[in-house]
């Protein structure tokens, strides 16, 4: 299978800059971002979605093994893998997204990339905080945590992206 | 099997997303017992829901039951009231024409069995009937009902609403069927009163608006205020105190002796769904009397 190298390189950087760096500042509570989710956001737009369901659990399954939070990982990233082929379709709008080539600036467009990953990263931070209070009591202060945490978590994903993307410049067109 | 075939490979991906799902957060549910107690709160809280709404539906598709069976418990209470009201009407007869102690205590072995008789006899009989079509922008008006003589229906039983207004009475019944004059009809004709007081005038339709009657004949004595309510009185078809609706305005005969009153009507005649009868089970003794040689002999003379 072409690109699993970069692929699982993806995955095994972003998870483990997010156990030893992110999960380990303690900047404040609104302040955590996920750049775990490279890797689902950026598979090629070809991706088939029972690969997808398949990358999320897996991706899920192993920050859940490795932050100890009992499937709350899962519960979060499922979703944004299984709607991922929706998002794209509404945000690239083109008939037919699935012809190939990573979701990127280049293919994307800037603008549209970025709503892409707005989306993703909302749908993503909203369901995660959301199971993690398990309340409303405290809701302003989940809304903060999904509002800051958000906003981090697409400026590294966006650099990822980028980071990423530079490897794989003449794949992607 | 070729369309389940295809039927189940184009929904196994969210099946599988759902069930992973659950499983996760079924998973999450155990980790913590806070998890746990949010969780159940919450899934308890859906599930609520759901019932509830459930439930709101069943309810909808039992409306048209409860609403047959709460109209047969009005017509029964109707009856009973009737009842009641024409012992008590007796009661306070009796007690007025006994002026003597001597006859009082005569009266009062008496009066528990007449008033027995009447709770036991009641005047008045009550069925239901539902409206199959009605008009109210003609001159003469009608309700066609689903009962007829098999149901126990008869000519001149008078037709009240589930909330307890004159509505109008039978002309014609077939066998499953049957014909109410409605009270929107210029040959329709009642004795009302003045709720609350002895002043009584008759009700009648001028064809004007389907929402108002008018009641003729009020003396001048009474004081017909606008908001106070008219009800039936000295009726052969409608029982004592059925609601016929509330004065609207009042104004005085060229005469200066009567008042004409214009009434809103209680019932809303262009919705009416379901209906009661009420059957006066003296009437056909009061039509035997009224056409019996005796009166002829009188009127001749």
């Amino acid at each position: 299978m072409y690109r699993t190298f970069p692929y699982l390189t993806l995955l095994a950087a972003t998870v483990l800059v997010q156990v030893y760096l992110f999960d380990n500042l303690s900047i404040s509570i609104y302040f955590a971002p996920m750049i775990y989710l490279a890797y689902v956001l950026l598979l090629p737009l070809d991706t088939s979605h029972f690969a997808l369901l398949v990358a999320g659990l897996c991706t899920g399954w192993l920050m859940d093994y490795t932050m100890g939070t009992d499937g709350l990982n899962i519960i979060s990233t499922l979703p944004v893998a299984f709607l991922r082929p929706w998002i794209i379709a509404a945000v690239y709008n083109r008939e037919d997204p699935h012809e190939g080539g990573i979701p990127s600036t280049a293919r994307f467009g800037r603008a549209k990339f970025f709503r892409y990953l707005v989306v993703c990263v909302l749908l993503h931070h909203l369901i995660f905080f959301s199971f993690e209070a398990l309340s409303w009591v405290h809701l302003h202060r989940t809304l903060l945590r999904i509002v800051i945490s958000s906003a981090s978590s697409v400026c590294f994903l966006w650099i990822t992206a980028r980071l990423f993307t530079l490897k794989l410049t003449t794949r992607i067109g | 099997m070729y369309k389940l075939i295809e039927f189940i490979r184009s929904i196994y991906v969210v099946v599988l997303f759902i069930a992973i799902e659950a499983i996760a957060i079924g998973h999450y549910a155990r980790s913590t017992h806070y998890a746990r107690a949010r969780l159940l709160a919450k899934a308890t809280q859906v599930v609520g829901a759901g019932h509830d709404a459930l439930a709101g539906i069943r309810r909808y598709f039992r409306l048209e039951r409860e609403n047959r069976d709460l109209l047969e418990y009005t017509a029964r209470l109707q009856e009973r009231l009737s009842a009641y009201e024409t012992a008590d009407k007796t009661l306070f007869e009796i007690t007025a024409e006994a002026p003597t102690t001597d006859s009082l205590a005569t009266d009062a072995t008496e009066t528990p069995d007449a008033i027995q008789r009447i709770l036991n006899d009641p005047q008045y009989r009550t069925l239901t009937a539902a409206v199959i079509s009605s008009t109210i922008s003609k001159p003469e008006n009608f309700f066609v009902l689903n009962r007829g003589t098999r149901d126990g229906v008869k000519r001149e039983m008078a037709v009240i609403s589930a909330s307890g207004a004159i509505v109008g009475y039978v002309v014609h019944c077939t066998k499953g069927y049957s014909i109410a004059l409605s009270v929107l009809s210029s040959s329709f004709r009642t004795s009302g009163m003045l709720s609350g007081s002895t002043y009584r005038g008759s009700i009648y339709w001028d064809g004007a608006d389907p929402h108002t009657v008018l009641m003729g004949d009020l003396s001048k004595y009474a004081d017909p205020q606008p908001g106070r309510e008219i009800e039936t009185n000295g009726s052969l078809f409608f029982p004592d105190g059925v609601k016929i609706g509330r004065i609207l305005d009042a104004q005085l005969d060229e005469t200066g002796t009567t008042y004409t009153v214009r009434v809103e009507l209680d019932a809303r005649l262009s919705g009416l769904s379901h209906v009661i009868l009420v059957e006066n089970r003296d009437l056909d003794e009061i039509h035997s009397l009224m056409q019996s040689d005796s009166i002829g002999h009188y009127i001749q003379h």
